[in-house]
């Protein structure tokens, strides 16, 4: 999975911030904030990702948080962006 | 791990505040117009002679990029009219690309379905449409276009075709002041709301030929009681009253809490919005001519500090301060800079209107 090109991660003011660029308005006319551990998860998942398992070592590799809370985080994650149609699966 | 509009809107607007962040631009790209409207504050007579002086494509696109750098997010491109430049496209495309959120005004009678599909396809997030009457009688007057109106009318139609967030505006004068509540049924019938602009500045240039045509404070505190009307009596706030309608601006209406009760600018001006008039000078708001800096030929980020110290050094109005019909009053610094000719000076014309509208509440 990896976002689809044409949404651009920003980080104006101390948010990070999702625009949608050109043509993807027509499909998201808005903006979406993210958390900072959203937005790490976002900038990995420009890149293809395989597998959850590496979205969840990003996290507990980054924050002192438990794998299992890791896991849950992840998963809302991914079906939140999921539900906004900004993932390709 | 994601947040509501609301919430993002007001953590953006009050942070870019705090941090003086230049996060809300405003473009003007050109003074020209297809139409000429008496109470327009850009309002180039000499057409040719403005077309000289406007800055080229390359130069609007070199200063996207930089205020993209320094944090702007929220980007409205307007005129005189926009789609009077051949080039728009050109500056459009490319701005569109850049990860902007980008608001378009424009009279609408230039919108050609050839336009509206292109649009359709590189959709800027909202399209505010200024409708200036509700008949071709009116167009004429307000506009010098009687054709205006069908144009227009014409022109918000194939822009919601394609799925475009349009809004309408108007500005109120004493030529369309009786087309009030036919402007706002019209609007009602596209599914929108008409924003109304109820406050004429004399011009930023301080050419005053707009005093003959602006309502008096007496018929402008009566426009807003029509307003107030009209809603309860259509049960709606499909009408409403704004001095500008843009959808940050809104979200920083509702942030006036970030603001020192001693700033004589009780609003993001210089705080963390500009805007580039025409010949390209950087101003706090489209209203005023100065203090102005220049992005073009020193950089956005270094003009961007200018103005910001520049304002801070715009004196309070004590009369406007202390006076006890605040409440009523919308005065700034460049309303009175542009009635009075002073920063400090009370003006006649918005104590007058504190006045009416304190009587018609009553």
């Amino acid at each position: 999975m990896k976002v689809k090109q044409g949404f651009l991660l920003r980080e104006i003011a101390d948010s990070w911030v999702v625009v949608p660029v050109g043509q993807r308005v027509v499909e998201f006319n808005g903006l979406m904030s993210l958390s900072e551990s959203g937005a790490l998860l976002w900038k990995r998942l420009e890149q293809e990702v395989t597998d959850d398992k590496e979205l969840i070592n990003l996290l507990t590799g980054n924050y002192e948080v438990e794998e299992e809370i890791a896991r849950l985080d992840v998963i809302e994650f991914i079906s939140n962006i999921t539900e906004k149609g900004f993932l390709e699966v | 791990m994601s947040t509501t509009w609301g919430t993002l809107s007001g953590r953006l607007v009050k942070n870019s505040m705090e941090q003086k962040l230049p996060l809300i631009g405003e473009f003007e790209l050109t003074g020209r117009c297809n139409l000429s409207c008496g109470m327009c504050y850009v309002n180039c007579l000499n057409q040719k002679e403005a077309e000289k002086k406007e800055r080229s494509a390359k130069e609007w696109i070199g200063l996207a990029k930089e205020a993209f750098d320094a944090g702007m997010l929220f980007l409205l491109l307007t005129g005189g009219e926009i789609f009077i430049r051949k080039d728009f496209p050109v500056i459009y495309e490319e701005l569109a690309m850049m990860g902007f959120n980008i608001t378009l005004y424009t009279n609408g009678t230039l919108i050609t379905p050839q336009i509206a599909s292109w649009l359709g396809r590189l959709r800027p997030s909202q399209i505010e449409v200024t409708l200036y009457g509700a008949s071709q009688t009116t167009y004429k007057k307000v506009c010098g276009s009687a054709e205006g109106f069908r144009h227009t009318l014409r022109g918000i139609e194939l822009l919601l075709a394609q799925g475009i967030n349009v809004q309408v505006r108007t500005s109120i004068i004493k030529e369309n002041v009786n087309d009030f509540e036919s402007m706002a049924e019209l609007t009602k019938k596209f599914g929108l709301q008409l924003g109304i602009v109820n406050y004429i500045s004399p011009r930023r240039d301080g050419e005053n030929s707009i005093l003959n045509t602006r309502l008096s404070p007496k018929e402008t505190a009566s426009l807003e009681k029509r307003i107030e009307e009209y809603n309860i009596r259509d049960n709606t706030s499909l009408a409403c009253v704004t001095e500008d309608i843009s959808h940050v601006e809104n979200t920083q209406e509702q942030s006036c809490q970030f603001y020192d009760i001693n700033d004589p600018f009780q609003c993001g001006s210089a705080k963390n919005s500009f805007w580039i008039t025409w010949e390209g000078k950087m101003v706090p708001c489209s209203f005023m001519n100065q203090p102005s800096t220049l992005p073009l030929e020193k950089g956005f980020m270094t003009s961007w500090k200018e103005l910001i110290e520049l304002c801070s050094l715009v004196p309070v109005c004590k009369s406007c301060s202390e006076c006890e019909l605040s409440g009523y009053c919308t005065t700034c610094p460049a309303k009175l800079y542009n009635e009075t000719g002073s920063y400090e000076k009370a003006s006649h014309y918005l104590c007058e209107l504190a006045r009416e509208r304190k009587q018609v509440m009553v």
